[in-house]
């Protein structure tokens, strides 16, 4: 198991955001986390990361308790995620975006940076080697030098994924990556995403597109209101009745928005 | 002996619970800190003492042109070096602050050219009339201060909670959009705050200067960061939390003078800044919010 | 003969335009991990008065002064920076500027140490100690066409300027590198960067530090150029005085600080008649300068446009050679 969440709560003042939600994630599943606007699921990321920490509850990574560990700790021990609103530098190049990506993944400091050792110049080299596969993997390398801002919102996207990849995670934490992205670009991240599990990484993705979640997951949770209401494979979450009823007249709603 | 220092940091708290008062209502509606307000504040004490001691006015006369003059100031202030920067794309946050101490800065050098460095004597006619109570004296103007503070402080309170436009700033304080959405003309709020936060300023100066008898250039500075330390002290925005703080920082200054090493008495204010913001980013009686800390 | 060229007062004017180019530089440090600190003033004077008094009651050797001097300004900005990380923006702003007034008060106060207001004079200057040495083992500047103070102004001038450009070049080395890139990255986003795995307390510490040891080793030299301190020296006007340099120079970029040390010495002395009005002059720049070009004048793009013209070779291996932040 790859990660382990144990009874997760989290109040914010009087609001229950989360209540007691527990679930596993296996090595190599893509895993989804859907439930309607509000259910709590960007919450759960944010806890997961340690953005703030459960109000109970725990969370074990490969076997080790990461609640309460600092965030740049999580994402060093393997768990990097995207943003729901997405949160690339901005005036940063397409490329620098990237290579920040890898910064726990290298380690030179300021001795080493001003006097480009060797060592230096080496990781330097391999971390925008590193950047440059990635790129493209998300197809964005020819536009490595311009500035993120500029982008149209699927190539942030498509960005932001590479920025995490690029901190070699073992669990990839993707925030509704599909949001604003039209058919193409969908069948495009759906490629994207199978090449990630192809490479062994594992996947919790949030998502409202349901024909790709349907599509993409081996296993999915579904919350609502902060509580768990059903977990399975696609097929079991399509035909169990509190799911459908929890949609009813939502689904409709995020096709046409 | 100690009683008549108590009254003499009650003096002295109620002026800068006063000049407190100036900075919080700014903050709480604009968001802001105004680094300027210290300034303004000395202009007004120097307005002072020109009506009196140049001009040999009474004293309600040095009032009334100082509040005159500080409101002119604080109305310059918002209309040049704040408007300027409200929606704005991408501005930073601090962007008013440094348009501020430019205002500061500016203000400063214009007294210094105007007024002259070192001290001015401020004149007023009953300096000397006091009053013995058992062992104690107690000196008319020390009453009149504190009065005209407690006065204002209601005065304020009273308006804000009370009074339509009183209302209508508070609403304007808590979220400037919704509050202009339903109606309030925002533009005319921040105005009148600026522009009362610097007549209050005003007011100020002349209580210091009848308080002390005498103003120099380098009050507006430090007038400036114990404002702010007080604040800090009650929390931005929080009017009582200004009233509190002003009067904390008037008793502990004059103990440390009297009891103290008189020296570092500038020092407490800052050094208590620093403290209450790395314990408590929101001030002692403020309520915790994203850009009190992290 | 060279003695001919070289002026002493434009050689004075010039080693204070590089003095104020590291001071400029220290705030640029900081606001480049997105920390605004107002203490410069406060750590330039903690430099200053730690290498006049070990120079002058201990006989250390200037150098070993100036060193000190930066270090000690360095352990103080950690321990400021480390608690200053919970302040944000407007919060940090004020609570170094008032970390600087509480410098100043002690300066003025602790009269068994500092002298007080009265300020410390017959500080070891750099330049004579050097001519010294040289006349000791028997150089004569005559030699070179050049009078005593000639040589003295000359040789403060060029060291300044081997310092100047050893910062600079530091600057620029760390910006194009992993820990540019973290700087960056906090300042742009420091959420997203804490969540792509960068340490901000580290880097934040790291950040406020070095302007802290930029400052405190300007005022080590200053100490040993003016060869007299007093508090005045390091108070608020001088904390508004070396963010001028980066607000009007321009706050993103090195050459701005650069460019705004080098433009704010200058203008007083080329415009004798508005030296009176200097400080009204600065507050106006701040104040036009957020209304109308927040980034103060040289940012990216400027740079852009005078790289465009150069048509450089440049070396790609460093990160992306489109850095605009830098």
């Amino acid at each position: 198991m790859v990660l382990q969440i144990k009874n997760i709560s989290k109040n914010f003042g009087g609001i229950s955001a989360l209540t007691d939600v527990s679930f596993n994630i296996n090595e190599g599943e893509i895993f989804g986390l859907i439930g309607p606007n509000g259910a709590g699921k960007t919450t759960m990321f944010n806890v997961i990361t340690n953005v703030f920490g459960p109000t109970s509850g725990d969370i074990l990574f490969a076997g080790e308790t990461i609640t309460g560990k600092k965030p740049h700790k999580i994402t060093e021990l393997g768990i990097c995620r995207t943003f729901q609103n997405i949160k690339l530098f901005p005036q940063m190049t397409v490329l620098d975006n990237v290579m920040v990506g890898g910064h726990c993944r290298s380690s030179s400091g300021v001795f080493r940076s001003v006097f480009r050792t060797k060592f230096q110049k080496d990781e330097e080299k391999q971390l925008r080697q590193r950047a440059l596969e990635l790129l493209e993997l998300v197809d964005l390398v020819d536009i490595m030098d311009a500035i993120s801002e500029n982008l149209s919102y699927g190539q942030q996207r498509r960005l932001e994924i590479a920025r995490a990849l690029a901190s070699d995670p073992k669990l990839l934490l993707l925030d509704e990556p599909a949001a604003g992205m039209n058919e193409t670009e969908t069948e495009s991240l759906f490629g994207l995403i199978k090449k990630v599990q192809a490479k062994g990484i594992t996947v919790l993705i949030i998502e409202h597109d349901m024909p790709l979640v349907m599509k993409l997951c081996d296993r999915i949770v579904v919350l609502n209101f902060g509580k768990k209401l059903a977990e399975g494979t696609p097929e079991e979450i399509q035909n169990n009745q509190e799911v459908i009823e929890a949609y009813l007249g939502s689904e409709e709603d995020e096709h046409s928005a | 002996m100690i009683l008549e220092q108590l009254i003499n940091g009650i003096t002295l708290g109620s002026i800068y619970a006063i000049v407190a008062l100036g900075f919080t209502l700014v903050f709480g509606v604009l968001g802001i800190i105004n680094m300027a307000h210290g300034e303004i504040f000395m202009f007004g004490a120097f307005i002072g003492v020109i009506m009196t001691s140049t001009l040999g006015l009474p004293i309600w006369v040095a009032f009334l042109a100082a509040i005159i003059v500080t409101a002119i100031l604080g109305y310059m202030l918002e209309r040049f070096a704040l408007r300027p920067l409200r929606g704005k794309q991408g501005v930073s946050h601090l962007a008013p602050l440094i348009s501020t101490i430019g205002v500061s800065i500016l203000l400063e050098n214009v007294s210094h050219h105007l007024f002259g460095a070192g001290n001015h004597p401020f004149r007023n006619a009953f300096a000397d009339i006091s009053f013995q109570i058992g062992s104690i004296t107690i000196y008319l103007v020390q009453i009149l201060i504190f009065v005209i503070s407690i006065l204002l402080m209601m005065a304020l309170s009273y308006w804000l909670s009370k009074t339509k436009a009183g209302k209508a700033l508070r609403a304007t304080a808590e979220n400037l959009e919704t509050a202009s959405l339903l109606g309030v003309n925002t533009k005319k709020i921040i105005v009148l705050t600026v522009v009362i936060a610097s007549a209050m300023g005003g007011i100020a100066g002349i209580l210091v200067g009848m308080a002390f008898n005498s103003v120099n250039p380098q009050m507006g500075l430090s007038m400036g960061l114990k404002g702010l330390a007080i604040i800090i002290l009650g929390g931005m925005g929080n009017v009582k939390g200004a009233m509190a703080g002003g009067l904390i920082l008037g008793l502990s200054e004059t103990l440390i003078v009297a009891y103290g090493d008189s020296g570092y008495r500038d020092a407490i204010a800052f050094i208590a800044i620093i403290i209450i913001l790395m314990l408590r980013p929101q001030g002692l009686f403020g309520q915790k919010t994203t850009e009190a800390g992290r | 003969m060279l003695g001919e060229f070289i002026n002493p007062y434009y050689l004075q004017v010039a080693s204070f335009i590089l003095i104020n180019i590291i001071l400029g530089l220290s705030i640029y440090v900081t606001l480049s991990s997105g920390q605004l600190s107002l203490g410069s003033a406060g750590f330039m004077g903690i430099g200053a008065y730690t290498s006049a008094l070990l120079t002058i009651n201990f006989d250390l050797p200037i150098i070993a002064g100036i060193i000190a001097g930066a270090l000690v300004a360095g352990i103080l900005g950690i321990l400021i920076g480390i608690p200053s990380l919970r302040l944000q923006g407007v919060y940090l702003a004020i609570a170094t500027l008032g970390f600087g007034e509480v410098i100043r008060v002690f300066f003025v106060n602790w009269e068994s140490v500092t002298k007080g207001a009265v300020g410390i004079s017959n500080i070891p200057h750099i330049g004579r100690e050097i001519f010294r040495m040289l006349r000791d083992s028997g150089f004569d500047p005559g030699v070179l066409g050049l009078k005593n103070n000639q040589f003295v102004f000359l040789t403060v001038f060029i060291l300044l300027l081997i310092v100047n450009i050893f910062v600079v070049w530091f600057l620029i080395r760390q910006n194009k590198s992993r820990v540019g890139r973290a700087f960056a990255s906090i300042k742009m986003d420091e959420k997203a960067a804490e969540a792509m795995g960068i340490n901000i307390t580290y880097y934040k510490v790291l950040a406020f530090t070095q302007g802290a040891v930029l400052s405190g080793f300007a005022g080590a030299l200053y100490a040993h150029v003016m060869a007299y301190i007093s508090p005045a020296d390091f108070a608020y006007h001088r904390a508004v005085e070396i963010l001028i340099f980066a607000v009007f120079g321009g706050s993103e970029v090195i050459w701005g600080a650069i460019f705004g040390a080098a433009f704010m010495t200058t203008m007083p002395e080329v415009l004798r008649f508005i030296s009176e009005y200097r400080y009204m002059i600065y507050g106006l720049v701040l104040i036009v300068m957020m209304a109308f070009r927040p980034q103060g004048i040289i940012d990216a793009q400027v740079l852009d446009w005078f790289k465009k013209r150069k048509l450089p070779k440049r070396r790609v291996d460093h990160g992306s050679s489109n850095q605009k932040h830098l």
